[in-house]
């Protein structure tokens, strides 16, 4: 289920902490230290300690900040991420984006501004990123 | 001293001669102890409560997981451990601890691993593996931070602290009665495994302590009736356990 997904990210969730199904709604300040899976809607802000995978079908209206993500989604806000960020060829994201390392799928709608986090690239993060790239 | 305390349906006569070869067994591994019978008239909290006063070494559920879920209430925030010997049917709660039915049991017991677990309380209930409902007019406010509010009604919301087999947890979910958390669990649109009678949940939210608003009254488990506004909270290190090797977490 969440080895390679129709998102075809390449991120492989082997243990995960909060599932957001497809039926639900979350409202508020949604913290949390473990990895996430989206796949409904979220209002708010979204703070993932680690890996963050938004699905293809989910709605984030929200500021997203994670360690590394996969975003198949729609964002309307700005995402922040440490590490590596993978946009898939399913994401919309209406927002400015800010990560360590970056890969947008032929396909992806972006809309806002891009900055590299040169710290988080060259720091032990982003050289763990760019290694499962490899 | 260690106190059994035989649920009421055991008093059938079909368990008769189970019970007469456990206690057999109990006897040759010198566990031998004093014996309690759930009756209509016998109170079991006083009757726990009592035996832990006079300073039980252990006290032992014999029946299945009501048994065990009915003498945990009574006996959260006791150092006192407590075994089970499942009989019967219905002993998922006995599985997840790794404890094997009938007379394996009393080895399980005999080896005496001891864990400290954790329990969930919603109002003054205490319970060890799950409560449930039916989610209609339901709003979760978890962890006082953010709100869980379901696009459709009817699905089946679990509040689980120990999993157990009749729960088909999502791929790469796993957690553990240790950790002082508690899980929210929502049912998906995918039917039930029906061979199984496993419930499929595509929502999964850990948390500590959760508020549950309901505009008409809820009941989960059939026993906990809610109106209102009610706290459900996960309390760590709330009781002893005899656990097997085998258990889930």
């Amino acid at each position: 289920m969440f080895a390679k997904t129709s998102d075809n990210s390449s991120m492989n969730l082997k243990e995960v902490e909060t599932i957001v199904g497809p039926s639900v709604k979350v409202k508020g300040d949604f913290h949390c230290g473990g990895n996430i899976i989206v796949e409904g809607e979220v209002e708010g802000n979204l703070i993932c300690g680690n890996m963050l995978q938004i699905k293809s079908g989910s709605k984030i209206t929200a500021d997203v900040t994670a360690k590394e993500a996969v975003i198949g989604g729609e964002i309307k806000g700005n995402v922040k991420i440490i590490g590596f960020l993978e946009i898939t060829e399913t994401a919309k994201i209406f927002g400015d984006i800010e990560a360590g390392i970056i890969s947008i799928a032929k396909g992806a709608f972006f809309n806002g501004n891009c900055a590299m986090n040169k710290e988080s690239r060259n720091g032990k993060e982003g050289k763990k990123a760019e290694e499962r790239r490899e | 001293m260690h106190v059994y305390i035989y649920d009421t349906f055991l008093s059938d006569k079909k368990f008769a001669r189970i019970l007469a070869k456990i206690e057999a067994r109990i006897t040759d591994l010198g566990l031998n102890g004093k014996i309690g019978r759930l009756g209509v008239t016998k109170k079991i909290f006083d009757l726990v409560k009592d035996e832990i006063k006079r300073g039980a070494k252990t006290i032992i559920a014999v029946g299945n997981d009501e048994t065990v879920e009915k003498i945990v209430r009574c006996m959260s925030g006791s150092e006192t451990p407590l075994g089970i010997i499942p009989v019967g049917k219905n002993n998922l709660i006995a599985e997840s601890l790794g404890i094997p039915a009938e007379l394996e049991a009393c080895d399980i017991l005999s080896a005496r691993r001891v864990e400290r677990l954790g329990l969930g309380v919603i109002g003054d209930f205490h319970f060890l593996s799950k409560i449930s409902t039916n989610s209609d007019n339901l709003k979760l406010l978890l962890d006082s931070g953010y709100s869980v509010e379901l696009k459709r009604s009817g699905p089946i919301i679990s509040i689980v602290n120990l999993p157990t087999a009749d729960i088909a947890l999502p791929e790469g979910l796993c957690f553990s009665p240790r950790d002082g958390l508690l899980r929210l669990l929502i049912e998906g649109r995918e039917k039930r495994n029906v061979i199984f009678s496993r419930k499929n949940f595509e929502s999964v939210f850990a948390f500590r302590k959760a508020t549950i608003k309901s505009a008409k009254p809820i009941i989960f488990n059939n026993l906990i009736k809610v109106s209102g506004a009610i706290e459900i909270e996960a309390k760590k290190n709330a009781i002893s356990v005899i656990v097997g090797k085998n258990r889930k977490f």
